[in-house]
């Protein structure tokens, strides 16, 4: 059996304790990255994507939003705004979400700030449509 | 003397009125449960958060970044919460005094105002405060998304520059007998520093200052949630006990009308006696 580390997945509303866990993979700013344990302890950004946790031969996949990953020799913490299991994912509310941040890029808009809103709005609602569609 | 009717009459109304205050002081105590557990929940995130930025800000040249440069502050922002509702003690009073007090001292017209609760706004707007935004009717259905969408349009107004310097104006929960208003100094960001950096070397990805640009959006965005869940268990716990002292005043009123029910039906009684024997007598005689 691998070594295996602890993890734990913290938002502002809960907290996702997931034990000790085989192998992680994270959506960074910089692309997706593997954690394994022994990895050097880091801090990295995290964009809107999917989370994959291993353990054995469990898999377990959560939509997850902005936040950071610390890496240290005693487990990971992920600390992010929101994640939300699979199962939990509300796909029907999740495509309305979609639909309404499309309609709302195609106007025009006098603030660029209310475009940028939009486009995280669009990529959440993308995100929490491919995971939860697996 | 009060004829009875009228005092049974009282006596009626200030039951049903202890019923609607005793039963608002459950439903208060029920919602104070759940914002406790709600702060309890944010506590490790917003605390870790607070923790990483903490030991890294001070490796971070301020001037490169917006929310952390200090600018003359030459406009002042306030955000200030209350609730929407009232009948809960002095909790929107207290602060509404306290907040233009601030206010005034900052100058009224170089101070632009975000309400978040009704009362707030209604107050501020009366006596022709500079009100940029305003929330209302939400504290039913809190959750996170509020806090991020108050934080991202107080935010972008200062980006924009319409003001230097963000003061937010909350009662901070200290315990169910206890409120206390704050004020803290949203933006530009100030954090306690800390000299003691961080034990470890981290390996930063992509790189230092990107990571503290993602986090202080993060951070904000946590503060704000924070502020929404003290003022919310604060109000609540306002709330009950204020529904709590009326409840017993309710029972002290109806006791002492009760006593003055039976005295009165006394009264009547040994009246009536005094009749029926003095008519008995007269025929005697």
């Amino acid at each position: 059996m691998a070594a295996q580390f602890q993890l734990e997945i913290i938002t502002p509303t809960q907290v996702f304790d997931e034990g000790a866990v085989d192998y992680l993979r994270a959506p960074g700013v910089d692309g997706a990255f593997g954690v394994m344990a022994g990895h050097t302890a880091s801090i990295m950004a995290l964009d809107i994507g999917e989370i994959k946790v291993v353990k054995g031969s469990v898999e377990a996949t959560y939509a997850a939003t902005q936040g950071f990953a610390e890496i240290t020799e005693n487990g990971v913490q992920l600390l992010v705004e929101s994640a939300e299991p699979k199962a939990d994912i509300d796909l029907g509310r999740a495509q309305q979400a979609y639909d309404r941040a499309k309609e709302h890029l195609n106007q025009k808009h006098e603030e660029s700030i209310d475009e940028a809103r939009a486009e995280v709005a669009l990529k959440r609602a993308m995100n929490r449509l491919r995971v939860g569609g697996k | 003397m009060a004829n009875l009717k009228d005092i049974r009459k009282r006596i009626g109304t200030i039951e049903s009125i202890r019923q609607v205050t005793r039963a608002m002081k459950l439903v208060a105590a029920a919602k104070l449960r759940r914002a406790q557990s709600n702060m309890e929940q944010a506590r490790p995130y917003a605390g870790r958060i607070n923790g990483v930025l903490k030991h890294l800000l001070p490796d971070i040249d301020r001037n490169t970044h917006q929310l952390l440069n200090m600018r003359p502050a030459r406009k002042k922002a306030f955000v200030v919460f209350t609730s929407d509702r009232g009948l809960c003690g002095s909790f929107n009073t207290n602060i509404l005094k306290q907040a233009r007090a601030i206010i005034d001292e900052a100058g009224k017209d170089r101070s632009q105002l975000i309400c978040i609760g009704r009362k707030g706004y209604e107050f501020f707007n009366k006596r022709g405060y500079d009100i940029v935004e305003h929330y209302a009717d939400f504290w039913n259905e809190l959750n996170f998304s509020h806090a991020v969408k108050i934080a991202e349009a107080v935010t972008s107004r200062y980006l924009a520059g319409e003001y230097d310097d963000v003061r937010v104006i909350y009662n901070q929960f200290k315990n169910v007998a206890q409120q206390k208003i704050e004020e803290f100094h949203y933006l530009p960001l100030v954090l306690e520093e800390d000299d003691e950096k961080i034990n470890q070397d981290y390996l930063f990805e992509p790189s230092k200052g990107e990571v503290v640009t993602a986090l202080i959006p993060r951070h904000l965005n946590v503060q704000m949630w924070r502020f929404l869940l003290e003022s919310n268990a604060s109000e609540q716990a306002a709330r009950m006990t204020s529904m709590e002292a009326a409840t017993e005043n309710a029972g002290d009123l109806i006791d002492r009308l009760r006593l003055e029910y039976n005295k009165a039906r006394q009264a009547a009684i040994t009246t009536e006696i005094l009749e029926v024997v003095s008519g008995a007598e007269a025929l005697v005689e």
